[in-house]
């Protein structure tokens, strides 16, 4: 019996400490560059949330994800290397944010032009209210009060704020 | 109870009906007795809303497992507290919830106005009715939340059956916060409503002038309140409940609670430009136009599982209602605005560009542009999709990459923009107001430099909000001053004083300041730090200036969970300091799982714990620990938000009393009296 147990524990033993170099536990910490790897990515779970960051409980997808990510890097795979295999097998969806090529790239230039054509609206008013003849006095707006009160007033609101 | 809350519902829906057709009917023939009865069957219709709702309510107290949504989200351990938030955990309910909002906002404006603006208030009593009816259909039509659960019987007739219980409330639902959270994000939504309810009839009836902006200013700030307390108490949410130790990860459904919220703070900016100075009239109309096409859309957003969300209800039919409602209103409002769009000239020139008029047009524009940043991006992969058959994700990096630039340059217009003045600002008036908070500012960023301030963004972020806290502190100060030494009151006497003298003006500096301190708190997200770890009791976790030990772990069963809880001693340079509790909880009746996060939060920053759940390899718990620098400021910015708003609405104190008190000094400060007296008036829309 003995001697059975013996090598049996030996495996046992064997096999244990073969498992941390097969699998990486949930809770290890991550190093800074699966880190950075990670925050180029999403979880594929539909949380909408960057793959380094989702935690929502039971979020089964980030976890393998992660453990994927932690496995690459430890093996010393590229960066480019490991974009590339996480590409593959979630599709181009797995980007955090939209590539800079193809079509995906309208999603930076959308504001950028939305910029650019209101600045050229907030101009080509500015100008257009600038060439317009004065309004006449006593218009809806303004409030009725002669010119000779508005200097009087001018003038003693600057002696009691000037210090 | 459940049919007399199906039958409260489907009564309204005629009512509403009524409200609107008969209103219509009013317009057209000026009869008195249909403009009446229309008014009334507008109450009626909120009147019994009401009722319906009670309804479900009660049928959530009474623990009716006969009732299909009540089985979905409450059981019978459920606490009284969060039986109220079941209301509206659901698509049906939720639905419900936002009539009986909107309804409260109809029955205060047909209160408010009765018999008052009689040429504007049938209009807009119509329009109010149209948006209730679309909300009535989905009530009564697509979503009932008073649907009985049944099974086929043998005549082929559902046979209505009760459960001894139901599933209960989502987990994630179970915080205080989301009793208060959707009420407050729903008023902001559903109170868009009665501005663009006025901006279309006044439209519609040609009604002359700026006085729809005067009727709407303060449903639109309460509305704008409401939403930017909904906003925060939802990311407030996010922070404590979902454990990724953040507030904001723009996801859809935050985007689509922030982009009305962008354009309702455009409009309240904006409509200052009319009220001055008669301009920009076209520009508010499709301001407020399209805050509340926003709102639809965010709710469409929400609703129709266009967007995937953590946040979403349930994938529904919902959404073809919501593209047809969104596409008829966006007809109607191009109709009305083409047929009397000439009544909507601007009246008066631009003097200069140095002036507040142009610091209006670019805050509007950095306003918009965020917007359409945070559109385009959520509604981006549906796009691509569909333009290139493959789906992409657009996620928090990219709106950060893009909305952080524009957030810096509405900070530096929220600075500029008061110490501009209306029409022509000088040189001279320029330097001696920019001087100062420049200055300051400058000296601000070159103190956080050495101190650790090395991301750029955040650099100009604290250099701005300086910049932007002296400019707000230099008005008080300027103001409070004249007051001081014509009233001899103290200087804080002299700024309550100033400050209820005109609470539009003011209370938007105040405004302007709980705007500065949440810059303040989100500066801090780049320099958030975290560590996670498989920890068996005794062992420790090191994370900035803290230590972690966890000492123990317990079981604690409630009465509709069970929480394992990590009892975590926290020791700050190395001196023991607190015990913080981070849990997790299982609840049986859904068999679902949920954190609750222990945070030590502090202005200067938060350790913030989580326990998230045991490693599968080691069975250790895993706790992962951030710490967050600055985020107290965020929720203290929201609070001076709000206050500053509840300041802009109170009344302006009377000048009169001001002016008596003058009077009896001496008759030379009769002309300083008037000089007050007519600053007051002529800043009252500030």
């Amino acid at each position: 019996m003995t001697r059975v147990r013996i090598p049996f524990a030996v495996l046992l033993l064997g096999a244990a400490a073969l498992v941390p170099m097969i699998t990486i536990p949930l809770g290890a910490q991550q190093t800074d560059r699966a880190k950075r790897i990670g925050s180029k990515f999403m979880c594929m779970c539909n949380c909408y949330q960057v793959l380094t960051q989702c935690n929502h409980v039971g979020c089964q997808v980030s976890a393998s994800m992660l453990k994927e990510l932690d496995q690459r890097v430890a093996r010393g795979d590229s960066d480019d290397l490991i974009v590339q295999s996480f590409v593959q097998e979630f599709g181009t969806a797995v980007f955090a944010e939209p590539p800079n090529r193809g079509f995906s790239r309208m999603a930076w230039w959308i504001p950028a032009l939305a910029l650019v054509a209101g600045l050229a609206l907030v101009v080509m008013l500015i100008s257009r209210w600038r060439n317009r003849p004065p309004a006449v006095a006593g218009g809806p707006s303004a409030p009725d009060i002669s010119p000779e009160f508005f200097e009087r007033a001018r003038q003693q609101a600057d002696r009691e704020t000037e210090e | 109870m459940d049919l007399f809350g199906s039958f409260a519902l489907l009564l309204s829906f005629v009512c509403a009906g009524y409200a609107f057709a008969g209103g219509i009917a009013a317009i057209v023939t000026r009869h008195p007795l249909l403009i009446k009865s229309a008014r009334q069957a507008g109450v009626a219709a909120c009147g019994l809303i009401f009722l319906a709702t009670a309804s479900l309510v009660y049928l959530f107290f009474s623990d009716n497992y006969s009732i299909a949504y009540v089985v979905s989200h409450s059981n019978r351990d459920l606490s009284t507290f969060y039986k109220i938030a079941a209301l509206w955990s659901g698509q049906e309910g939720s639905l419900l919830f936002w009539s009986f909002l909107l309804s409260i906002y109809i029955v205060s404006v047909l209160i408010a106005y009765r018999g008052k603006h009689l040429e504007l208030m049938p209009y807009v009593s119509v329009v109010m009715a149209g948006v209730q009816i679309f909300f009535l259909t989905l009530n009564n039509f697509v979503a009932n939340p008073f649907r009985a659960l049944g099974i086929p019987g043998a005549n082929g007739a559902l046979d209505v059956v009760a459960r001894a219980d139901g599933n209960g409330l989502n987990p994630l639902l179970q915080y205080p916060e989301m009793v208060i959270h959707p009420p407050n994000l729903y008023s902001g939504y559903t109170g868009f409503t009665i501005p663009f309810a006025f901006a279309l009839a006044a439209l519609l009836a040609r009604y002359p002038g700026e006085k729809w902006i005067h009727l709407t200013r303060k449903w639109t700030m309460i509305a704008w309140c409401f939403q930017t307390a909904g906003i925060l108490l939802g990311a407030h949410w996010a922070y404590a409940v979902l454990g990724w130790g953040g507030y904001w990860g723009w996801d859809p459904v935050e985007n689509a609670s922030l982009m009305p919220w962008l354009t309702g703070t455009a409009f309240l900016h904006s409509v200052m430009m009319q009220e001055k100075r008669g301009m920009m009239k076209v520009w508010n109309v499709w301001l407020v136009f399209s805050t509340f096409l926003l709102c639809i859309l965010g709710t469409f957003l929400t609703r129709s599982g266009v967007v995937s969300s953590v946040h979403a209800f349930a994938q529904s039919t919902i959404g073809p209602w919501f593209v047809g409602f969104i596409c008829l209103t966006l007809a109607v409002c191009l109709a009305a605005y083409w047929k009397n769009r000439d009544y909507l000239h601007s009246e008066n020139q631009l003097d200069s560009i140095v002036s507040r008029e142009s610091s209006f047009l670019f805050n509007n524009l950095i306003l918009l542009v965020a917007c359409v940043a945070v559109l385009s991006g959520t509604l981006f992969p549906v796009l691509s999709e569909w333009v290139e058959g493959s789906k992409i994700s657009v996620g928090a990096p990219f709106f950060n990459k893009v909305n952080i630039p524009i957030g810096l340059m509405l900070l530096f217009l929220t600075g500029v923009g008061p110490l501009l003045a209306w029409r022509k600002t000088s040189l001279e008036s320029l330097r001696r107001n920019f001087g100062w908070p420049l200055g300051v500012g400058l000296l601000a960023g070159a103190v956080a430099w050495p101190l650790g301030c090395k991301d750029i963004f955040s650099l100009i972020c604290v250099i701005l909000c300086v910049f932007v806290t002296v400019t707000i502190g230099m008005e008080f100060y300027r103001g409070a001053r004249v007051i001081r030494a014509r009233t001899g009151y103290p200087f804080v006497g002299a700024v309550r004083e100033l400050t209820m003298r005109n609470t539009r003006r003011y209370g938007g500096y105040i405004v302007h300041f709980g705007i500065v301190l949440i810059f303040i708190g989100i500066s801090g997200a780049a320099f958030n730090r975290d560590a996670q770890k498989d920890m068996p009791i005794g062992s420790t976790l090191h994370l900035g200036r803290y230590t972690l030990l966890l000492q123990t772990m317990d079981s604690k069963p409630e009465k509709n969970y069970t929480a394992e809880r990590m009892v975590v001693e926290v020791l700050r340079n190395d001196k023991p300091m607190m015990m913080l509790y981070p849990e997790r909880r299982f609840f049986p009746s859904n068999q679902e799982s949920g954190t609750m996060v222990a945070i030590y939060s502090t202005l200067r920053e938060d350790l913030y714990v989580v326990y998230a759940g045991r490693s599968p390899d080691s069975s250790l718990p895993v706790i992962h620990a951030y710490l967050n620098p600055l985020v107290k400021w965020i929720w203290l910015g929201g609070l001076v938000v709000v206050f500053g708003t509840l300041v802009a609405l109170l009344p302006n104190r009377q000048p009169a009393m001001v002016l008596a008190a003058e009077r009896q000094k001496s008759a030379g400060h009769a002309l300083a009296g008037a000089v007050a007296s007519h600053a007051t008036y002529s800043e009252s829309h500030d």
